[in-house]
C-alpha cells in the first residue's frame, strides 16, 4: 500500500466537473470501459490482489459476485420458499424433525381447503374488485391532470410547482391519519361498509401518485406531437385521447401495475373503514383468518398467505422490466 | 401578440386539475383538518359529541406510555433505516458491478429482492410469524436449536421481539433502497472509475471518493423516504407481534389504532396522529428540498 495515493483519489472527482452526467453513462458500460479490471467494490485488500494476474484478479472478483447473489437471493427467497414449502404439506409433516424445505408427500389439499373451506376466495374477489375500479378511476382523474402539469401554462409557475410538491407530500402522510376523522364522518353517514366510499377513499390515496408519474411520461413525449392534431384542428381533449394516450400507454400500463400492486396490498383505509368480514379485501380478511388459525393448521395460513401474495407477486415478476424501468425512472427523476 | 384576449376555457389548468383537486380536497385535505380539530378535543368514539379542550395533548404526549413507545419507535425507525439503506447499497453495488461485468444473473438477483417489497405487508407479516413460530413447525427454531440453543425466544421476549420485528421490516425494504441507489449508481460517468483507476485509486477508495459523493442527493432522498415510510409502518407488525409481547413493538401508529379502536380515546389518538402528520409533514418539506436541489443540479 503507497501512502501518496488516497490524495490523488481524494481529489479525483473534482475533476471532471461540472456533474451532469454523460449520456453514454446510462447503456453501454462495457463498451467504454472494456479494459479495466479492478474489482470495484468488492475487494477489500487490492495491495494483495495485486500480486495476482489480472485475468486471476477478474476471475476472483466474478467468483465473488456470484457468491453474494447467492447469498442475496438465499435471504430474501428464503422466506417465501419457507412459506410455500409448508403450504404443501400434509398436516403430518408441519411438526416433521428435522425439516425438510421440500415437502416429503407434497400435496395440494392446503390450496383446496382454503379455497373451499374458507372465505378466502370471497376476499380475493372483493380485492379484485377494489383495485381494477381504483386503478381505472384513479387513471380516469390522472390523465387529465398530468395532462394540464404537462402541456398547460400556468399564470404563475411557482403554483405549478407547489401543486407537484403537495401532490408528494400528500403520499408522504400515513392513511391512518386521514383514516380517523375518515371514520368518523362515514359513520355519521352510514358510509362504513360501503365499497363505493372505500374506492373513492383508495383512489384519493392513489391518484397523486399516477398523476405524479403520468406527468413524468407525457413530459418524455415531443409537444410537437400535440401541436401537429391542433393544427390539423384537434381539440385539446381530442389531441389527448386520441393522439397523445396512445403514445403513452407503456407509461399508463407501468402507471396501472404499480396502482395495482399498491392498492392490492392497501390496508388501514379498509380495516378502518369496513367491519363486515364478506366485503374484505384480501388484506384485511387473511389478519382474520391469522387470528383464526392455530398450529395445526399453519399449512392452511400458509397456503392462503401465498394465495393472498400471488396475483401481485405474478404481476410483478411477467411485468418486470415494465416496472423496474418506471421505478428507476422515477427514482432519478424523483 | 394580443395579450388582453381571455384564455379559452381549454387552456386553464384548473379545469382539469379539477376532479383531482376536490377529491384530494374532501378525502384529504379536509380529514388532516378534521384530524387536528378532533386532536383539540375530548372525544371518545365515532359517535358522541364532543367539547373542545386541550387535555388531550397533555393526556396523551404526556404519558408514560408515549413515552415508552416513542423509545420504540425511534429504535425501530434508527435501525430500519440504516439496515436498508446499508444493505440497499451493498446490494445495489453488487448489482451495478455484476452487470458491469456482464456476469449473467444480476437482473434475477435484483428481482428477487424487489419480490419481497411487491408483497401486501399483512402478507409479509404472517411469513415472518410462520419463519419465528418458536414451536416445533418453525424453521428459525430449529435453526437455534441446531446451535444450541432451547426454546428460543423470538416473538414472545420484548427484546427479541423488537430485533425481529425491525429485520422483519429491513427485509422488506431493502428492495426500494436497492432500487433508488442502483439508479443513482448508473448515473455515475464511467470515466470517473476509469480516471481513478489510472490513478491507481482501490476499489474502497473509488467507492469512498466517487460513487458516495455522486449518490450524496440519491442518499439524502431515500434516508427521507424510507424514514417516512417505516414511521407509518402498521400492517406488517399487527400480524407478526401485534404491538406485543406488552407493548414491546408498538410503534406509533399502532399506538394511534389502540388509543382510538380499543381505549376509545379519540381525541388522544387523534393528538399522536397530529404528531406523526407533522413529523410527515416536515420531512415532505425536507425532501422537496432536496428535490429542487437534485434538479438544479
Amino acid at each position: 500500500m503507497t501512502g501518496h495515493k488516497p490524495q490523488e483519489a481524494e481529489q479525483e472527482p473534482k475533476l471532471p466537473l461540472p456533474p451532469t452526467p454523460s449520456r453514454k453513462g446510462r447503456g453501454s458500460f462495457g463498451s467504454s470501459s472494456p479494459s479495466s479490471s479492478h474489482p470495484f467494490p468488492l475487494a477489500f485488500s487490492p495491495s494483495l490482489l495485486r500480486l495476482l494476474s489480472p485475468r486471476t484478479h477478474r476471475l476472483l472478483g466474478s467468483i465473488a459476485i456470484y457468491a453474494g447473489y447467492i447469498v442475496v437471493s438465499t435471504i430474501f427467497l428464503f422466506p417465501l420458499l419457507w412459506v410455500a414449502s409448508l403450504s404443501l404439506r400434509p398436516m403430518a409433516e408441519l411438526f416433521a424433525f428435522p425439516p425438510h424445505l421440500i415437502p416429503q408427500h407434497p400435496t395440494l389439499a392446503a390450496y383446496r381447503d382454503v379455497l373451499i373451506g374458507s372465505p378466502l376466495a370471497l376476499y380475493l374477489l372483493n380485492s379484485v374488485k377494489l383495485v381494477s375500479a381504483t386503478v381505472l378511476c384513479a387513471l380516469a382523474i390522472a390523465i387529465p391532470s398530468a395532462y394540464a402539469l404537462s402541456r398547460l401554462r400556468f399564470r404563475q409557475p411557482a403554483l405549478k410547482s407547489l401543486v407537484m410538491l403537495g401532490m408528494l407530500a400528500v403520499q408522504l402522510i400515513s392513511p391512518l391519519v386521514t383514516a380517523l376523522p375518515l371514520y368518523r364522518w362515514f359513520s355519521a353517514l352510514g358510509l362504513i361498509n360501503s365499497h363505493a366510499a372505500l374506492i373513492l377513499v383508495y383512489v384519493a390515496l392513489s391518484a397523486p401518485f399516477a398523476t405524479w408519474m403520468l406527468t413524468g411520461f407525457l413530459d418524455a413525449v415531443p409537444v410537437a406531437l400535440d401541436e401537429a392534431a391542433r393544427i390539423d384542428g384537434c381539440t385539446r381533449l381530442q389531441s389527448l385521447l386520441r393522439v397523445l394516450l396512445p403514445v403513452m400507454l407503456p407509461g399508463l400500463a407501468s402507471t396501472a401495475i404499480l396502482l395495482a400492486i399498491s392498492t392490492w396490498g392497501q390496508f388501514i383505509v379498509p380495516f378502518v373503514l369496513l367491519t363486515r368480514g364478506d366485503l374484505y379485501p384480501v388484506s384485511v380478511g387473511i389478519l382474520d383468518y391469522q387470528s383464526s388459525s392455530d398450529s395445526v393448521s399453519t399449512h392452511l395460513l400458509a397456503a392462503a398467505a401465498i394465495l393472498s401474495a400471488l396475483p401481485a407477486m405474478l404481476t410483478f415478476i411477467v411485468l418486470q422490466r415494465f416496472i423496474v424501468g418506471a421505478l428507476t425512472a422515477g427514482a432519478v427523476k424523483g | 401578440m394580443i395579450v388582453a384576449r381571455r384564455r379559452p376555457i381549454e387552456d386553464r389548468p384548473f379545469l382539469w386539475l379539477a376532479p383531482l383537486f376536490l377529491l384530494l380536497a374532501t378525502l384529504y385535505l379536509y380529514p388532516l383538518i378534521d384530524v387536528t380539530r378532533l386532536s383539540l378535543t375530548d372525544a371518545t368514539d365515532a359517535a358522541t359529541p364532543a367539547h373542545y379542550t386541550l387535555a388531550s395533548y397533555r393526556s396523551a404526549l404526556g404519558s408514560s406510555e408515549f413515552v415508552a413507545m416513542m423509545q420504540v419507535t425511534g429504535i425501530f425507525v434508527t435501525a430500519s433505516v440504516a439496515g436498508q439503506l446499508v444493505f440497499g447499497m451493498l446490494i445495489a453495488a453488487l448489482v451495478c458491478e455484476g452487470e458491469r461485468r456482464r456476469l449473467p444473473g444480476a437482473a434475477i438477483v435484483r428481482a428477487i429482492v424487489l419480490v419481497g417489497w411487491v408483497l401486501p405487508g399483512v402478507v409479509i407479516g404472517i411469513i415472518w410469524k410462520l419463519l419465528l413460530d418458536e414451536s416445533g413447525a418453525g424453521i428459525m427454531a430449529y435453526a437455534s436449536s441446531l446451535l444450541g440453543a432451547r426454546n428460543p425466544m423470538f416473538l414472545s421476549a420484548p427484546l427479541p421481539a423488537l430485533v425481529w420485528v425491525t429485520i422483519a421490516n429491513i427485509w422488506r425494504g431493502t428492495a426500494f433502497s436497492m432500487i433508488m441507489q442502483y439508479a443513482g449508481m448508473k448515473t455515475v460517468p464511467p470515466e470517473l472509475y476509469e480516471a481513478a483507476t489510472v490513478d491507481g485509486a482501490g476499489a474502497l477508495q473509488k467507492f469512498r471518493y466517487i460513487t458516495l459523493p455522486m449518490l450524496r442527493g440519491i442518499l439524502l432522498i431515500n434516508v427521507v423516504l424510507i424514514t417516512i415510510a417505516t414511521l407509518n409502518t402498521f400492517d406488517m407488525v399487527l400480524p407478526l407481534t401485534g404491538g406485543g409481547p406488552g407493548r414491546a413493538t408498538e410503534v406509533i401508529a399502532l399506538y394511534i389504532y389502540h388509543l382510538v379502536f380499543s381505549e376509545f380515546q379519540f381525541g388522544r389518538g387523534a393528538a399522536v396522529a397530529v404528531v406523526l402528520m407533522l413529523i410527515g409533514l416536515a420531512l415532505s418539506a425536507c425532501y422537496a428540498r432536496m428535490l429542487q436541489k437534485e434538479r438544479a443540479a
